[in-house]
């Protein structure tokens, strides 16, 4: 290693303070909903709550988490969660193999049909309908099954296959191995890396979609995390205030409420992050000795 | 090949965690999945043999605005399934962007037999103009006895459309929501007596600034108001504009046309000047506005009386000897004064073209209204959930609010002469608000309250194609006029833009209107 100099040391220092700045103005916002979600309503209404609780309490949690509502939708999320991830990671992974194959006939026109579904798309109200005639509405496969694979996805699993060398097809195929086990005993373990980072992506796709939940589920007992979520915060708004009648005021959400509600939704998918990125980060290090 | 096995177990490690981490619900939730699989066959399955065995009561399908509780398992979901006979699913809109997905919903017809959104007529007046509504009119003729005895003709025309009803209203309590909240124990310290004139408040404000009780030192304002609401309560009565649209000789007019406009905001302004009202008020919102009230730096502020319980929990709390009272109307210089009252509608029932049960969705409707039903379902059993005392009910908590506290979501079309009694007892579920409210619509005259024109006024569409893009606009420029951008002078030019921006439409349909139902 060459010898730093003081310069190098001195910019150093000014980014990593720059960057600790950064980061803290981030996190201040995310700590003030922590704070308002246990801190007692009054405290909330006359604008003490800052980085700190006032009147430290956690009742207002309890009573998010045990509504019946909130269990539902918690319990929905993480099922379309985990089934969704399992079921567009392995089928992204098998569309790209046979594409990065660029030897295999025909291969560019189905390369076409792909690319052609990242520019175009039907639109909201065709597709309401097309998911209408699949008799998919109030079901929650809607909300795997049309997005199953991400052509996005698929091309960065792909393009890391072709980064394989060719020999090591070769050689497994000289000891007698066919296409199934060489895809799955050689090609996916060495593409864990890249499988772990689209996982990741599709994860967090799965636990943050709302869009697709909002327009295709209409029955309260599907009804995923972030639309309920989306729903206890937006229902207090000014702009959605306007028609309400004041039997609906009376009985708004009160702040509290609406801060332990976005806590109790976004702790979850926190704690599934640093598990899939310390398995992601070990994968680089492995992938980078071998290749 | 080691490492690599080390790997995906660490992977399958990864997801039996992450599958494991909702343990039961997770089980649930596959139960949930493959219910909801095979939800749309089993449904039907269900369906057909339940028409089979009970013909006349099929399971009906009701799509609701957004609440905070399940409809489907909040109690009363069983109570109006005993009563009426009928099973009901219910489901909601989202909270947010409601109208969006209702027009999407309404355009895929989906076969809704019930929709209840709000009482806002313009949605309802461009379904029924569509022709996406069912006409209720022979029904109710057939089957509607009940609805027939407990809705007035006067609401019934107020939801016609070329002659015919498609919609049930539930007609608002007409009251006075919102005025003016005072510090009154910066009033005792200073002596000073409840203003009831505009000249006397302004003195007190004046007080209040000078001798400074709330100790705020240069931190506060005597007076604050929200920034999207720049036409106050009760000042606006002061001057003859306590609602939106108000009589001169005969006419109709809005507040941009009116006289009074332009006095409203010299006054204000003035204020604005003198230092007398919060220099941000611009950028308050409705939080902010609490939040400065309650943390004591702000002396009078406007504020509607259902949200009295959160700030005096806060207000005590922060202070706790602290006092606070509404005042009473202030009269304008030449004794005008007033607080504009709500009205119109809560709710709109309609049935759409998609309903597979039309005759019995509205059965259903009638038999929730029928006398008894109806108290049932608004306030609950007497001696369970409400007591009854000399023409009073009163709710007996907590069994009130969590078994009736969501009432007004299942109502399809009220009782209007009973209900707004019954309704008290909602207000009655806590102290500070019944004071708050009791005491604008109770014990001030009943001229300091002004009824709002306009709330059983038919559908006009100019007006429900304008009214909040105007809405918007008057407010926009009140604030501008207040903090000295503009003159008061200007309200003549803006007069102008306002009539241009479809104000003027609005009036002549608003005035065409109001000659028909004055004489």
């Amino acid at each position: 290693m060459t010898k730093r100099t003081k310069g190098d040391r001195l910019l150093d220092i000014f980014v990593y303070l720059f960057l600790i700045v950064l980061g803290v103005m981030m996190l201040l916002p995310l700590v003030n909903v922590l704070s308002k979600s246990v801190s007692e309503e009054w405290a909330i209404t006359s604008g003490k709550v800052g980085i700190l609780p006032v009147g430290f309490q956690l009742d207002t949690l309890r009573e998010v988490i045990s509504s019946s509502m909130f269990i539902r939708a918690f319990c929905v999320s993480v099922g379309v969660t985990v089934v969704g991830t399992l079921i567009s990671i392995l089928m992204t992974a098998l569309t790209a193999y046979p594409l990065s194959k660029r030897n295999l006939p025909g291969i560019s026109f189905f390369m076409v049909l792909f690319i052609f579904t990242m520019l175009f798309s039907g639109g909201l109200i065709p597709n309401y309908l097309l998911m209408r005639q699949l008799h998919l509405i109030n079901n929650l496969w809607v909300l795997i099954l049309p997005g199953m694979i991400s052509v996005f996805n698929m091309l960065v699993i792909k393009s890391y296959y072709e980064s394989l060398p060719e020999a090591l097809e070769e050689s497994a195929r000289i000891d007698g191995a066919k296409t199934y086990t060489i895809l799955f005993r050689i090609i996916l373990p060495l593409s864990m890396p890249v499988i772990a980072t689209i996982a990741l992506f599709y994860a967090v796709g799965y636990w943050n979609d709302y869009f697709g939940p909002m327009i295709y589920i209409n029955d309260t007992a599907l009804k995923t995390l972030q639309l309920y979520l989306q729903d206890v915060v937006m229902d207090a708004s000014a702009a959605n205030a306007v028609n309400k009648s004041v039997d609906d005021l009376m009985n708004m959400s009160p702040e509290g409420i609406r801060a332990a509600t976005v806590v109790a939704s976004t702790v979850p998918i926190l704690f599934v992050y640093p598990f899939l990125q310390k398995y992601f980060i070990k994968g680089v290090l492995i992938g980078s000795v071998k290749g | 090949m080691k490492q690599t096995k080390w790997l995906s177990l660490l992977l399958s490690t990864g997801l039996l965690l992450a599958a494991t981490a909702c343990g039961s619900s997770n089980n649930t939730n596959s139960n949930g999945e493959n219910a909801s699989t095979a939800a749309p066959a089993s449904a039907e399955a269900t369906a057909a043999p339940g028409t089979s065995e009970n013909a006349a009561k099929p399971e009906l399908k009701s799509l609701n605005l957004w609440s905070k509780d399940d409809y489907n398992t909040y109690p009363l979901a069983k109570v109006i399934e005993e009563r009426t006979g009928y099973k009901v699913k219910y489901e909601m809109l989202p909270a947010d962007k409601a109208m969006d997905k209702l027009n999407l919903l309404i355009s895929s017809a989906e076969p809704y037999d019930v929709i209840t959104i709000s009482g806002e007529k313009a949605v309802y007046t461009d379904y029924a103009k569509m022709g996406a509504l069912v006409d209720l009119t022979p029904l109710i003729e057939e089957f509607g006895d009940n609805i027939k005895a407990s809705i007035s003709q006067a609401s019934f025309d107020a939801m016609k459309i070329d002659g015919k009803i498609y919609g049930i209203p539930n007609s608002s309590s007409q009251f006075a929501g919102a005025d003016l909240m005072i510090r009154q124990d910066w009033l005792d310290k200073l002596g000073l007596k409840t203003p009831t004139t505009l000249e006397e408040f302004t003195e007190v404000l004046k007080a209040f600034k000078e001798k400074d009780p709330g100790g705020t030192g240069n931190s506060g304002a005597p007076m604050s108001i929200d920034g999207a609401l720049a036409t106050t309560a009760n000042i606006t009565g002061a001057f003859g504009i306590g609602t939106s649209w108000n009589t001169v000789d005969g006419q109709l007019v809005p507040a941009p046309l009116h006289p009074g406009f332009k006095e409203y905001l010299t006054y204000m302004s003035d204020l604005y000047k003198q230092g007398l009202l919060d220099k941000e008020f611009a950028v308050n919102k409705d939080a902010t506005l609490k939040e400065k009230f309650t943390s004591g730096k702000i002396g009078v502020i406007q504020l509607p009386w259902y949200d009295i319980p959160g700030i005096a929990d806060a207000l005590t709390k922060n202070f706790p000897d602290a006092k606070y009272a509404y005042l009473p109307a202030l009269k304008g210089k030449d004794g005008q004064m007033g607080l504009g009252m709500s009205g119109g509608f809560d709710r709109i029932t309609f049935i759409p073209k998609s309903a597979k049960h039309p005759e019995d969705a509205i059965k259903w409707i009638n038999a929730k209204l029928e006398k008894e039903t109806f108290k049932l379902i608004a306030i609950g059993e007497e001696g369970k959930h409400h007591t009854y005392k000399d023409g009073v009910y009163s709710p007996i908590l907590p069994l009130f609010t969590d078994e009736r506290g969501n009432a007004s979501n299942y109502l399809t079309g009220i009782d209007e002469k009973l209900y707004p009694i019954y309704w008290q007892a909602r207000v009655q579920k806590d102290a500070r608000l019944f004071a708050g409210f009791s005491y604008l619509n109770n014990e001030l005259p009943a001229e300091a309250r002004i009824a709002d024109p306009l709330a059983l006024a038919p559908s006009l569409p100019e007006y429900s194609k304008n009214n909040a893009s105007l809405n918007q606009m008057i407010n926009d420029f009140a604030v501008k006029v207040i903090v000295g951008e503009e003159s008061p002078d200007a309200v003549a030019d803006f007069a102008g833009k306002y009539k241009a921006a479809g104000g003027e439409a609005s009036t002549k349909e608003v005035n065409d209107w109001y000659a028909t139902v004055k004489k």
